[in-house]
């Protein structure tokens, strides 16, 4: 029954996007009904997780499907991110699609069959399984991100997407085939077995884990598999690209934390490796973010610095008193506040997303003060300016990064959010120190507003009571 | 007393109020905070401990406490803090109610600030406090306000962030040596920090503060934030919100520091004295009145700061009266010189002159504040400076007798700054210029009376400052001797008493 009750909300999202997909046979079927059944699927998932993270009382299992699936309280509160932000995501983008008009009833059905994978991978103990639900997950988003058929940019992000991604896909196959070859199994269990009894640096689960490393770190757009994100995020639409900086980076960085601890060997064994990775994330994200005029892109770039600090708190994981709970906070932080800026942009962006680059956004707080406003709530709690969500994130990280003797890395982490003050404030000047050029005119929904206007709620709670996590 | 200003400016943003309302707003909630700080100030015991303690746990699994209380370090700050801001809101009109709603929200952070005993709790606000700021230079700010405020705003981040970095070293040293999270300051008092990363947490920590401050020589946003800034934000940037870099040195990093601050001490507070000389310097050399009034903050900041790196008692003591003596004076200074500015239209010194004549009580005031933070006796500003100096001779006589060359310098940009203003040959501009409002008078006169009274009779200041500072001072010295601070100054007091008969 607990089993059952672990699984619901997964079974609740699937279910949902295969209803929908029947459904849009209907010929009274339209977009916007469908958005609201793909609201009420994500909200019921949610509402569900929710209970299920406020009373753990309920048994975690350890092993479902033959030690396949485990549900743990970090991937648990996992999936509450990534639930959250297909809600959110289904908010915007009935709003965006009401300027846009390029959707289909599937749109949603891929959203809610995204979500699925997600929170598959979350709970994934095994490397094939960890496979499949990858798999699902990247298909999804594929078709999601090349929906704009008309746009060139749309298709060039589809295009780079799919080939880099098949790329990822096949080494994490790979790594899987030489570590199968080493631990004799591809059960997490098995192979933290195996470590246990022998050592983690035998040649055979080195390559494989490099391999399963390189295809993580490719989905998380960390150096130097980042190149590809700034021009997906800039093609695909607006809500998709804050679906997937957000539920996405979650869902990877949940399967990343769960393979990666295993065994404490295997996490010691790659810690340097790690380190450098984190490094030249961390200022090759703010080189990139500085030089950037188009606010989506700078989006792209400064997600991937924020992939920097969470793999600051991934080195930094022990056994101690820093566990998954810092990454896993630092994950819903940053989902409040990158979403929400996405919200924003999902009704402020206008027809074809004419409003973009930083220029556009010139007296944005003279027309519209408080969508200028909240905007400058998600970009300081990006920015780690306490009382928001995003400083307390910040805060954990660099606690555990300095409590586990990592101090060079918390250092260079506080340099480099440093840098990323400028392109931030950057947005805040253009909105504030400017005169308005344009009416920012949008279309009625109240939609999007509202997700904005909860996320910036959000932001300021998570920040305040960060007992929750 | 610290939630109600920034809820009040949070409400007006979100709430249509016009400019008069937001104004008048704005002014009761500080005079209630006014209030509230005077009786706290003649409620306070001196008892060298923390007094109006609150602590209630907040984020437990860190020890992160929601703790404030007020001792005899932060009890003149404080006043300074709810003293001034009543002022800025009777004075200053016209602006838009998003300014008024900023004003408030920094007072509340500044309050904040001021009263955490939680490290990580005052790291909140006093980020916080910096937001506001921001705004009002970017948005209210002169001509080249853009530039300002990219200055300001990065050169504090940055020294704030990298005190974040130290601040949690000291945290998880304090778990590694106690098996306890603990951020409050009384906790982290019993750490034994030692190693090469203390020294690099020091700095850090002293880097953020000496942005604040600003001490030499990282004081170069300065002089642009203080020019362009609009006057009631130069006003609360140069009163309280220098003070507060001064205020946390002794709050947080003295007790936790003892040996780095000890063994730095003597480099920082050459570093104060070459900073009261070169902005003193750099002063005389202005043609625009507020940038040398900036300057010669700046040149002040640095005898406040050199008080606190002398460690000893009669310093300290001076430093924490000239906190609240400094921000009396040179605020109302630059008050004055918005005046002028507002009146006529330039801030060039070379267009002005013979104001005298036409604005007798004006010039009054002007030469009492001008004085007092000179340093003539019968004003707040001597006391101050004369234990400053005291200490600093007592430190070490070369630093001593830098400082009170560098405070010659002081005496000359000022004092030729008010004849070129005030007499000489008055031109047409300045013929046409009125004298203070009757308003204007009541409003400047309590100030006047305060500076003029902290110089006759400091020792009701004195007696709550002591206590607390004789704490601080203990971890450098024991203090043999038992006479007190306000004893030494009663001596001075008579001779002064005698010099103006």
């Amino acid at each position: 029954m607990n089993d059952f009750l672990s699984l619901l909300p997964l079974l609740i999202i699937c279910s949902g996007g295969i209803v929908l997909m029947l459904l849009s046979v209907l010929e009274t079927m339209n977009t916007e009904t469908a958005s609201y059944v793909s609201l009420g699927f994500f909200g019921i998932a949610f509402f569900v997780q929710f209970l299920i993270v406020c009373f753990p009382e309920s048994e975690l299992f350890a092993t479902t499907f033959h030690s396949m699936l485990m549900a743990n309280s970090f991937s648990r509160v996992a999936g509450l991110v990534i639930l959250g932000a297909g809600f959110f995501t289904a908010m915007n983008c009935h709003t965006y699609f009401q300027q846009n008009k390029v959707c289909t009833v599937e749109f949603y059905s891929l959203l809610l069959f995204a979500g699925c994978g997600m929170i598959l991978l979350t709970l994934a103990r095994e490397l094939i399984t960890a496979f499949i639900s990858l798999e699902i997950m990247s298909l999804a988003i594929y078709i999601l991100v090349g929906y704009d058929r008309e746009r060139v940019t749309s298709t060039e992000a589809l295009l780079k997407y799919l080939i880099l991604g098949a790329f990822a896909g096949a080494f994490f196959t790979m790594g899987t085939a030489l570590v199968y070859g080493a631990a004799g199994s591809t059960g997490f269990v098995e192979i933290s077995n195996y470590i246990s009894a022998n050592s983690a640096s035998t040649p055979l689960l080195v390559g494989g884990a490099f391999f399963i490393l390189v295809a993580f770190l490719f989905k998380v757009a960390a150096f130097p598999f980042h190149a590809w994100v700034i021009d997906v995020y800039d093609g695909a639409a607006t809500p998709v690209t804050g679906f997937m900086a957000t539920a996405l980076k979650a869902a990877v960085f949940t399967v990343f934390v769960n393979f990666l601890t295993i065994n404490g060997a295997l996490q010691k064994e790659w810690i340097t490796f790690l380190f450098y990775i984190a490094l030249f994330t961390m200022f090759g994200g703010n080189l990139i973010a500085i030089g950037q005029s188009n606010i989506k892109r700078m989006l792209a770039a400064s997600g991937i610095v924020h992939s920097g600090y969470l793999l600051i708190g991934l080195i930094a994981i022990s056994t101690g008193s820093f566990t998954g709970s810092v990454i896993v906070y630092y994950l819903a932080a940053y989902a409040a506040g990158t979403l929400g800026i996405f919200a924003a942009l999902s009704y402020l962006g206008g027809k074809n997303e004419s409003r973009i680059s930083f220029d556009d956004f010139k007296g944005l707080a003279k027309v519209r003060p408080y969508s200028a406003a909240a905007i400058s709530i998600f970009l300081l709690s990006m920015a780690g300016i306490p009382p928001t969500a995003g400083f307390m994130g910040k805060f954990y990280i660099i606690t555990s990064a300095i409590a586990e003797g990592q101090i060079a890395l918390a250092v260079f982490g506080v340099i480099s959010s440093i840098l990323s003050m400028w392109y931030y404030l950057r947005l805040i000047i253009c909105m504030y120190f400017n005169d308005a050029e344009d009416s920012f005119e949008i279309e009625k929904s109240p939609f999007a507003p509202a997700c904005t206007f909860i996320l910036a709620i959000c932001v300021f709670a998570i920040g305040l009571y960060p007992i929750v996590i | 007393m610290i939630f109600l200003p920034i809820l009040a400016g949070l409400a007006l943003l979100l709430f249509p109020v016009g400019k008069s309302g937001s104004r008048l707003t704005g002014f009761i909630v500080s005079v209630i905070i006014f209030m509230i700080g005077i009786e706290i100030f003649l409620d306070f015991k001196g008892s060298g401990t923390m007094e109006y303690s609150v602590n209630r746990p907040w984020i437990d699994s860190l020890g992160i406490n929601y703790s404030l209380g007020i001792d005899g370090i932060s009890l003149l700050v404080l006043l300074a803090c709810s003293l001034l801001f009543p002022l800025i809101f009777a004075i200053y009109s016209g602006r838009t109610k998003g300014y008024y709603a900023n004003l408030l929200i920094a007072q509340g952070a500044m309050l904040g600030a001021i009263c955490a005993t939680d490290i990580v709790l005052f790291y909140i606000f006093w980020e916080i406090m910096l937001l506001p700021i921001f705004f009002m230079i970017g948005l209210w700010g002169g001509e080249k306000r853009l530039a300002a405020t990219l200055k300001i705003t990065i050169y504090t981040i940055a020294g704030s962030l990298l005190m974040l970095a130290a601040l949690v070293y000291v945290g998880v040293s304090y778990h590694s040596q106690f098996g306890a999270w603990s951020f409050n300051i009384a906790d982290l008092r019993n750490l034994d920090l030692s190693g090469g990363f203390a020294v690099t947490a020091f700095i850090m920590f002293m880097l953020a503060f000496a942005i604040k401050i600003p001490l030499f020589p990282f004081h170069t946003w300065l002089p642009d934030a203080y020019t362009e800034a609009p006057t009631s934000t130069t006003f609360v940037l140069s009163a309280i919100m220098a003070k507060i870099g001064v205020y946390a040195v002794i709050r947080f990093v003295i007790p936790v520091f003892e040996i780095e601050f000890a063994r730095f001490a003597l480099l920082l507070s050459l570093a104060g004295v070459v900073g009261m000389m070169y902005c003193g310097l750099a002063a005389i050399t202005q043609k625009d009145f507020k940038r040398l009034l900036a300057f010669s903050s700046a040149s002040h900041m640095g005898i406040i700061a050199l008080g606190v790196f002398c460690m000893n008692l009669q310093a300290l003591t001076g430093s924490l009266f000239q906190i609240v003596a400094h921000a009396t004076s040179t605020g109302i200074l630059f008050v004055f010189a918005g005046l002028i500015e507002e009146r006529m239209q330039t801030r060039n010194i070379a267009d002005l002159g013979g104001i005298a004549y036409r604005a007798p009580i004006f010039a009054t005031f002007f030469a009492i504040a001008m004085l007092a933070s000179v340093g003539l006796p019968g004003t707040s500003g001597f006391i101050g400076e004369f234990l400053i100096i005291l200490g600093a001779v007592k430190f070490n006589t070369f630093i001593g007798f830098l400082a009170g060359t560098a405070l010659i310098i002081g005496v000359c940009y000022m004092l030729w700054m008010f004849q070129r203003i005030f007499f000489e040959k008055s031109n047409s501009k300045t013929e046409r210029f009125k004298d203070l409002s009757f308003l204007e008078t009541v409003t400047f006169l309590p100030v006047i009376l305060l500076i003029l009274f902290m110089g006759i009779y400091p020792q009701p200041f004195l007696q709550k400052i002591e206590p607390a500072a004789r704490i601080h001072i203990a971890a450098f010295t024991t203090i043999t001797t038992t006479e007190t601070v306000a004893e030494t100054v009663v001596p001075i007091q008579e001779h002064d008493t005698h010099h103006k008969n």
